[in-house]
């Protein structure tokens, strides 16, 4: 009997990504276009190379999300006849980590070779009504909890209402979180609020919009678009002298709806990061960098606690004394976040992955690179915070 | 067999609030499911819940609410854990002065009907403090 062969393990080799914000000129299908050419072209590949796609899922329209499910990026691409499966992948937020299981799977068991990963979301031209009442059909319960007028900001307030009782973080803690990810989204030039500064004091003054949330804690609207190539290590390692390869994952699916989350300040994420710590084999203080859902202040907290990157109760404490900002102590969601980068729907979770693989890669420019990033900690979170999933990337260098 | 929110939203609409309760495990269940998440048998009846809980967070809406909410602005919505080990989601009745301050998290809080008309709009559940 011969020894089966190892698993080919995935490296992410390619990205791509468009400036977050407001363009309602910039097209949907243009959009995941441009992305995918750019990364197919970034990881060194032909199209023709890619034979798997994994669609992340936009919603500012069913029609568009119907384009995603039914192979219209196949013929855009000029894969028809090529590719052997398209398919969307959809967990709300977390759906980015989903996806690259997903993608980390297919190859390993030999199902993919070349898979790429698209994202694009058109939230920030789409009328904002309409997408808060589009939201609400979005893990709030029809006959349970919809009649009662649940937004989703509320959500977030409920979340850091029992996170600030339990913590005793203050409001002006709470309003740090927002400044320091505009801070970091101040050195990207693909974040929403590049051009805008933030202080303690005007997120304070604005105005609340659902209790205890004022409207500078409550995250943006914008379109974006984002790719990532995925290849087996063995191709990775003829090509390229450098790729990111995924030490380990966990997850944790903590509820449905909010309303049946039995601890709204802890979530998923202590099972959720004990399992991808233990499959990784290094721990919380081995990490360079965290790229993790943020969006909502005591989103961000609560998993960074869980992560073990921030002891329980001090996470909001630790980003007002600067610890998570640029030049703190550990670098975190480095892009801006959601809060400050924008909120690209279920691709907020998508644009903190990538950032995670250009920081491992070394291509995140002089203002925000974080020299030497060998280990990121991503997580993600869909729905009303539902489940909390964790990747733990690392560089590899031939 | 019947929608499993009619015996919900009837009982409401009667200002008495009711959770299932599986015969097999003996087990309360919140919110109303289609077999026991416990035992997964489908000998699923209605008890009268005892009202009284815990509030484990709340938010007050005030801009931004969904379509139809703007003349409900601003409303309180709380998560109660009651005294059953279930948990749902409700509104909160609002202090004499039509804020929400007396409320804290953990504070005990006590099923209180709003009106047939109300609930015939909106199927909620309505607490208040409970100054036990
Ligand atoms: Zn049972």
């Amino acid at each position: 009997m011969t020894a089966p062969a190892p698993m080919a393990e995935a490296a992410f080799v390619g990205i791509a990504e468009l400036p977050s914000g407001r363009y309602p000129d910039r097209s949907f299908m243009g959009s995941l276009v441009d992305v995918a050419v750019e990364a197919v072209r970034d990881a060194g590949l032909s199209m023709t190379d890619i034979d798997t796609l994994l669609l992340i899922p936009c919603l500012h329209s069913a029609a568009d999300q119907a384009d995603l499910v039914f192979s219209r990026v196949v013929e855009e691409l000029g894969l028809a006849g090529r590719a052997k499966s398209s398919v969307m992948l959809h967990s709300g937020g977390s759906t980015s980590d989903n996806t690259v299981r997903t993608a980390a799977s297919l190859i390993a068991a030999g199902h993919a070779r070349n898979v790429l990963i698209l994202q694009a979301e058109k939230w920030g031209s789409a009328p904002v009504g309409e997408m808060i009442d589009m939201l609400t059909a979005n893990g709030i319960p029809r006959e349970w909890e919809k009649a009662s007028g649940l937004s989703f900001n509320a959500v977030g307030a409920l979340i850091a209402r029992r996170y600030m009782a339990v913590s005793g973080a203050t409001a002006e803690e709470m309003a740090s979180v927002c400044v320091a990810l505009r801070e970091w989204a101040r050195l990207n030039p693909n974040a929403m609020y590049r051009d805008r500064a933030l202080t303690v004091a005007q997120v304070l003054d604005s105005r609340l919009v659902s209790d205890p949330l004022r409207a500078f804690e409550c995250p943006m609207m914008a379109d974006g678009a984002v790719a990532l190539v995925l290849t087996g290590a063995e191709r990775a390692r003829a090509s390229h002298e450098t790729w990111v390869r995924i030490a380990g994952s966990g997850g944790c699916v903590s509820h449905y709806s909010i309303g049946q989350e039995p601890d709204l300040a802890v979530l998923g994420w202590p099972t959720a990061s004990a399992q991808a710590y233990e499959q990784a084999g290094w721990g919380p203080g081995d990490a360079d960098i965290a790229e993790v859902y943020d969006s909502y202040a005591a989103v961000l907290a609560i998993a960074l606690e869980g992560l073990g990157l921030a002891p329980v109760g001090d996470a909001a404490r630790m980003f007002a004394a600067g610890d998570f900002s640029p030049g703190g102590r550990l670098p975190v969601n480095t892009n801006g976040g959601l809060l400050s980068a924008g909120h690209t729907g279920v691709g907020g979770g998508t644009a903190l992955l990538a950032e995670a693989v250009r920081q491992l890669l070394g291509r995140a420019g002089s203002a925000r690179q974080i020299e030497g990033a060998a280990r990121a900690v991503c997580g993600g979170s869909g729905g009303t915070y539902m489940d909390s999933q964790v990747l733990l990337l690392e560089r590899v260098s031939r | 067999m019947a929608a499993i929110t009619e015996p919900y939203y009837e009982a409401l609409g009667r200002g008495r609030l009711v959770l299932q309760h599986c015969k097999a495990c003996d087990q309360a269940v919140m919110y109303p499911r289609h077999r026991c998440p416990v035992c997964h048998e489908r000998d699923l009846g209605w008890i009268s819940a005892s009202g009284r809980g815990v509030l484990l967070s709340f938010a007050v809406q005030r801009f931004g609410a969904p379509s139809g909410f703007d003349a409900d602005t601003p409303y309180a919505l709380g998560v109660v854990r009651l005294a059953e080990d279930v948990q749902l989601l409700g509104r909160l009745w609002p202090d004499a002065d039509g804020e929400w301050n007396a409320y804290a998290c953990d504070a005990p809080v006590e099923f209180h009907p709003a009106a047939p008309e109300e609930v015939l709009r909106r199927p909620v559940a309505w607490f208040r403090l409970n100054p036990r």
